[in-house]
This record gives C-alpha cells, structure tokens and sequence, in this order.
C-alpha cells in the first residue's frame, strides 16, 4: 500500500518528495516536504482510492541530535480499512522563532485541537489555524514542555515548583551526605544516581569529588605498598 | 414595547464559565458558554485541568513503569488502556501471549466496557435529573471491581495487564461466579433501559438533541459510540480484529435514530447500554473457551524494544485509543503519543452547542461520555 | 454592542388537544413503570451499603494496600527503587565488614549490606505493584491496611527501620 500512496503523491502533489520509510519492526511511514503537507493531505482525502477520511492524531517528535522536530500525520480511511504514518520534518529553532507548517484545519476539522495540542507541546506553529492558542499548559506558561532539552521552571506565578520538602529533597540527599561525613566513602551505596535531577549539584559535585579522592588516595597507597613490596623483593 | 425602545436596550451575549467544579461536566471541564437568555451562541471548552504531563513521564520511565500510568489516563476504563499499551509493545518485541493470557485479558476488557458504560448510564440519568438509576448502576458495577480487586489488588487503577501477559491467575470459583453475575446483570440492564431508556421524559429530553451527521462525525474523527450513534458501521473489534476478538460472535451496536434522528443523544444512549449486552455475550464466549496454562509468555526481564515505531488503536468504551510509541532501543521509549477519543469528542462540543439550550448543553455533554482525565493525560 | 436574537435549533412541536393527553398518558405510565422498578428496590433489595466505622471490611488477599517492608530480609539490591514509577523509595547502605558476622535473610540469602534509610514516601506512591513483584526475598509486600490516613504529609513519610513502623504491622498481620 505504501508504494502506491508514494507514486500517487509524487505524481498528485509536484514537488513534495515522498520517501518511504520502510520498517522492519513496527509500522512503515512516508515521510514528505513540509511544505507540502496541506496539498498531499488535500489529494489523500479526496482520492477515491485511498480515502483518508479521518485524522487521526498528530504526534510531534523532537530529535534534538538531528536538530528536527518529526511531525507524524496519521490518518486513516474507515472506508477502505486503512491507516497511515504520514511524516513531515520541520528544523527545531532555539524555542524563541518557531518552525511553521501548513495548517490542515480546512481538509479535517479534528486537526484544530491536534495542531493546538503540538503548539503547546513541542512549539511547532501552524499558518492558518483559527484558533493558534496553548491548549493543555495556561496561556502563560514559558517553553514547550515535551522538547527533550526543557527544563521546568523554577517559579510559576510567585510559587515554587517543586519545593524541597515535598520531593523529599533530604531523603535523596542523604547519600550524598554520608559519602561526604563517613570515614570511608567507598562504603556508601544507594538507590540514587548521582545525576538526579533533584540533588544540589554542589553536593554531589562535592561527594563524587571525595570518593574520588578517596580511591585516588587509596590506589596510591596499594601502588606504594606494592612498590615497597617489590622493592623488598628485589632487595632480598 | 416599540421598536426604538428594543434598540437601546443592553442585548449583549451574556458569557458564562460552565465548570470547572461543575457536576454535569464530568471532572474539571471548563466551558465558557456565551448565551442569549437560554439559548447558547457559542461554546469554547478550556481543557489543561487535569493534565499530568503523562507522555513526559514516559519519556523517562521503563516500559513496565509506563503501565501504571496508563490506568490513570481514563480511571473507568484502565484495562482497556493497559491492553491496548500492552498489545503495542508486545507487537514490537513480537511475544507471543499465551491463550489462557488472552482470554482472560478480553474478558477483563469487556467486563470493564460493562462497568464503564454502566458508570455512563448512572452519571447520564444524574445529569437529566434521575438519580435513582445511577444507585442501580453502581451496585451492578460494584461486582465487576470487586471481581477485579480479587485479581488484581486494586479497585480502579489496576496495572494488571503486563508485557506478555496478566499478573495474576483467575481461579475457577471466581469464574463460576462471573458465570452466574452475567444473568443476573443481563436482566438488571434491560429492566435499567426500561426505567430510563424508554421513559418519556428521557426520550423528551434527548431525542433531537445534540445530532451529529455522518460527515461531522469523520471531520472531526469521533470514534467509538459517537460514530456508531451516528449510524456507521465500525467497531475495531470487527473490523481490525486484535488480540483474539476474531475469535467471538458478537454485533456492532449502531443506532437508527429509533425515537428521533440519526446520531442524536438517544442514539447515544442506546449504542452504549446495547454494547454491554454485546460485552456479556463476548464474556459468556470467554467462559466457555477458557483454557488451562501459563498466564505469562516470555518476556525478557529488561525490556528493550527495538528500533522503530508502531501506532496500534484499540476500541475502548468511549473510542478508539490509539498509542504511537517511538523507541529509540534503549530501555525507555523515546515518545508515546496517545491519541485520546475523548480529546476528538470535547473539540466537537464547539460544533454542537450553538443554538442550543443550556438544558441540553448538559444532555450533550453527558452524551459524549467524556473522562477528563483521557482528554488531558 | 451587539443586538442578537437567537433561535434554538431543537424545534418544538405544536400542541394539540390529543397530543396533550398523548403526553399526559405517557408520562402517567413511565412514570408508574419507574416507580414500580424502584419500589422493588426500596422493599426487595437487601441494602448494600455497610456502616463503616462499625463494621470493617475485609479486603481480598493480594490486595494492594499500605506497604511494608520488613527490615531484616532486605538485602539492600535497590531492585524495587529502581521499579519504582513515582521514585517515592530511598535506600541507602553501608558495606559490611567482611569480618563482621555473616547473616542471612530467613530464604537464605546472605545480606552483605547493611541498611542506613529505608524510607517509602507513601503520599506519593502509586500503589502499582512494581516494587514487590521485583523484590527477591519478598520481604516488601502490600499489606490489606487501608486506614493510614494522617494530619500532616510528613507522617505520610514510613521509615521502615524505626521502631513505631512494628506497632500498625503487628496490628495487622495475624
């Protein structure tokens, strides 16, 4: 079905470059320019022989090593019983200027929340929507929340997020704290990374840069025992 | 009064927040309705109350941790989430579930499809101003979570489903007692549809109300009861057989617009309380073919999906779920989308409102069965 | 300003002499068939409800409920943290000395850590389950407590290896 639809869109929509993904486990896709997704999703619904009907949803995926967001249309025909990953690729921007694409709120009225939805999300914008407004965050909330490099806000509206005592911030910290106070630091183990996004970083910076003296001291100390020893050895 | 008088008079829409703590809409929706007097002009939903951020916290779980927060997306209806998650990823790691895992899996299924359409058929008579029928509903519903507490250990929010199969064995007391629980509920639904189904003022209150033709119906891709209110032939269960519906004799519930229009409140209505005689015979099948063996196939005790993507949809009671899972090979997904019927269904609300009364404003809220907690995740 | 008349789209029928007692016959008989369901309820039906604080039930066996582990058989493996969905667990552990008596959890299974904090968040657990399916010396189980309500989300905070934890546990298991 996949190459069908590829040779139809090549031959319907000029310019739009549809590429099949092939894939071996999972679900095949097709990926096109993102300048033409409104045009091939215009010639998908109303050709007779495919008959995209519905959309589906509208999944963004931020690929922040290819410096791309993935926008994944996926339609489907409750005509002819099928569906399809349709896939268009926008560069990510700094979060500040926002890629644009082609709003498909005339071809499927339900693309009017899914698009709201992605906006809000990932910070993808759509030209000719009639509603372009966040949906699921308050209207003034900062950033785009499921982008790989976001990081929540430390304040909203004068309150605190994530305030130490109710995410238990002592307790995560007690690792760190015993690997600083106890005699030998290399006993200490625990449940923790020492990335954890809620550790003071000094702490752990602190802890790790004990341990680390530590074992250096202690490696120092067998290599010295060994070199005496060796010495010793040669010596008799 | 002449004519000069009623042009200086203030005619101004008058705007309205209907919810957030509003009973009739079902959770933390938040409509802001512009009215004239009884007679809505337009109708925004604000949705975002109940949003927890479920596909960030996917990012950075385990595929196992991810179950328990699937439940928590639709609470009436969380077996049918854990399914639908569970056959996913079981399609990307290609496991093979074991019969008994199977059958014991859909029949939960379709018991919570029971409940949770029970659960629309009480909240539904509440919001029209019957409230006996929703104690009715709830004492019949009452049994299937105490049959799901025995299994799983919890009432509501069950993570019961896993990764290759079911957590827990169902014993043979157990299923002579759904046996028996099913003729009982079968005559209690029947006498439920004639006390409020077939009663006028339900009748006078929802047939013409809230009408969705067949092209709304796919512009906004409603699913689930919605579309088979409006008189579409499609249930996933037929049509894209997963799991082992293929194997059951059962039939899509469409509504025919038996006390006014096609796809009006009462079609509504029906399909949902006609699915669940649909659900008993599916669960009546499920007894009979049951088998002896292991309720777990084999699962690698890290789960790491290989590279790719998948987008499997699953008819749960109020639409189709789907789940776009995006795995980069590594031991957490890389994105999980989950495309909510509920969310579709809340955007048509803008289309249906305009020109109705307040009153069957809340008829048609209550008609489209929405979870909030499915439309925000 | 605005000036608008709206007209609702549900369209009323006019009323006629027979549509009238039509209606009233209507109402009149779902109104007696209702009233006959719910007559049954009212003097047919057991009650189903139970009067809580009197009578308690019991829940069913593998309930899901207030966790507890008991101190003793942990082994200190960080399994069920790591299962953890909502991370509400913390452990942390010292190294035992290797001179130190050798002691063994009651399945066997020698314990070479010793533990410092044990602690559940219970306000933020899920009650999932994860945690106690991965424990291998099934020492952290879900007990069938269910009243641990508190004044104060620190209390909410179970330090397994204090003292008081024994006093709710004992309670409980028979």
């Amino acid at each position: 079905m996949h190459s069908e639809i590829v040779e139809f869109l090549n031959a319907e929509v000029s310019g739009c470059n549809a590429v099949y993904n092939a894939a071996e486990v999972g679900d095949s896709s097709i990926t096109i320019a993102s300048t033409h997704i409104k045009s091939a999703c215009i010639a998908l619904k109303n050709s007779s022989k495919f008959n995209m009907n519905v959309l589906q949803c509208i999944t963004a995926t931020d690929y922040i090593e290819e410096d791309e967001i993935e926008l994944s249309y996926i339609l489907a025909s409750f005509i002819e019983n099928t569906e399809l990953i349709l896939k268009v690729r926008v560069p990510r921007g700094d979060g500040v200027t926002l890629s644009v694409v082609d709003s498909v709120c005339d071809v499927w009225k339900s693309a009017n929340y899914l698009e709201r939805e992605c906006y809000d999300m990932m910070g993808v914008k759509f030209e000719g929507h009639p509603d372009h407004r966040r949906i699921l965050c308050p209207d003034d909330w900062q950033g785009w929340p499921l982008r790989k490099d976001y990081v929540v806000q430390e304040k909203y509206l004068d309150m605190t997020v994530n305030p130490p005592e109710k995410i238990n911030q002592a307790d995560i910290e007690l690792f760190a704290k015993m690997r600083l106070d106890l005699e030998d630091p290399t006993l200490v183990t625990g449940s923790w990374k020492d990335d954890h996004a809620w550790i003071d970083q000094d702490l752990t910076a602190k802890a790790a840069g004990r341990l680390a003296e530590f074992k250096a001291a202690k490696k120092a100390k067998a290599d010295a025992e060994k070199a005496k020893a060796s010495s010793e050895e040669k010596g008799e | 009064m002449d004519i000069k008088n009623q042009e200086k008079l203030h005619t101004d829409l008058l705007t309205m927040n209907m919810g957030p703590q509003h009973p009739a809409t079902h959770g933390v929706l938040r409509v802001e309705i512009k009215t004239d007097s009884e007679i809505i002009a337009e109708a925004i939903p604000h949705l975002g109350y109940l949003h927890r951020c479920k596909e960030k916290h996917s990012e950075n779980l385990d595929y196992r941790g991810i179950i328990p927060y699937t439940d928590r997306m639709d609470y009436l209806a969380a077996m049918n989430m854990e399914h639908g998650y569970c056959l996913a990823i079981e399609k990307m790691l290609g496991t093979e579930v074991p019969k008994r895992a199977e059958y014991i899996r859909v029949m939960m299924a379709e018991m919570q499809r029971i409940a949770s359409h029970l659960m629309f058929f009480g909240t539904y008579a509440i919001d029209l101003g019957a409230f006996s029928p929703f104690l009715y509903a709830f004492q019949d519903r009452e049994f299937i979570l105490r049959i799901f507490e025995e299994l799983s250990g919890a009432r509501l929010l069950y993570n019961y489903i896993w990764v290759g199969g079911v957590w827990n064995d169902i014993n043979d007391s157990q299923l002579k007692r759904i046996e028996k629980f099913m003729v009982e509920l079968e005559e209690n639904v029947k006498k439920y549809h004639s006390l409020v189904g077939e009663n006028a003022i339900f009748i006078g209150r929802t047939a013409n109300v809230g009408v969705l033709t067949k092209d709304q119906v796919y512009d906004y891709g409603a699913t689930g009861p919605m579309l088979r209110g409006s008189g579409i032939d499609w249930d996933l269960r037929k049509t894209r057989p997963y799991s082992i519906y293929e194997e059951f004799d059962f039939n899509t519930v469409v509504g025919v617009g038996a006390k006014g229009t096609v796809g009006d409140c009462w079609d509504r209505y029906y399909v949902r309380v006609f699915e669940i005689f649909e659900s008993i015979k599916i669960v009546r099948q499920c007894l009979d073919g049951i088998e002896e063996g292991p309720i777990m196939g084999k699962v690698p005790k890290v789960l790491k999906v290989p590279k790719g993507e998948i987008y499997l949809r699953t008819e749960c009671p109020r639409g189709e779920l789907g789940y776009h899972i995006i795995s980069d090979g590594t031991k957490t997904p890389y994105r999980v989308k989950v495309k909510s019927s509920c969310f579709t269904h809340v955007s048509m609300l803008g289309e249906m409102a305009p020109g109705q009364m307040i009153a069957d404003f809340v008829a048609t809220i209550g008609s489209i069965d929405i979870v909030l907690g499915e439309v925000d995740r | 300003m605005s000036s608008t008349t709206l007209t609702p789209i549900k369209e009323t029928e006019g009323l006629t002499l027979k549509k009238w007692f039509l209606n009233i016959y209507r109402a009149v008989t779902s109104v007696s068939k209702g009233m006959m369901i719910t007559m049954k309820y009212a003097y047919g039906v057991k009650p189903v409800t139970i009067e809580y604080p009197e009578v308690r039930e019991v829940l069913p066996e593998n309930s899901r409920s207030r966790l507890y582990n008991d101190a003793e058989n942990c082994i200190s493996c960080y399994q069920c943290a790591v299962a953890c969905p909502v991370d509400c667990i913390y452990i942390t552990a010292t190294k035992r000395d290797k001179d130190a008596d050798k002691i063994k959890t009651s399945n066997g299974t020698a314990i070479r850590l010793d533990l410092v904090q044990y602690t559940i968040d219970t306000a933020l657990c899920c009650y999932c389950g994860l945690c106690t399916t991965v424990c291998p010396t099934e020492c952290l189980t879900h007990t069938t407590d269910y009243e641990f309500s508190q004044y104060t989300l620190d209390s909410m905070k179970y330090d397994y290896l204090a003292p008081d934890i024994r006093s709710w546990r004992d309670r409980i298991v028979k």
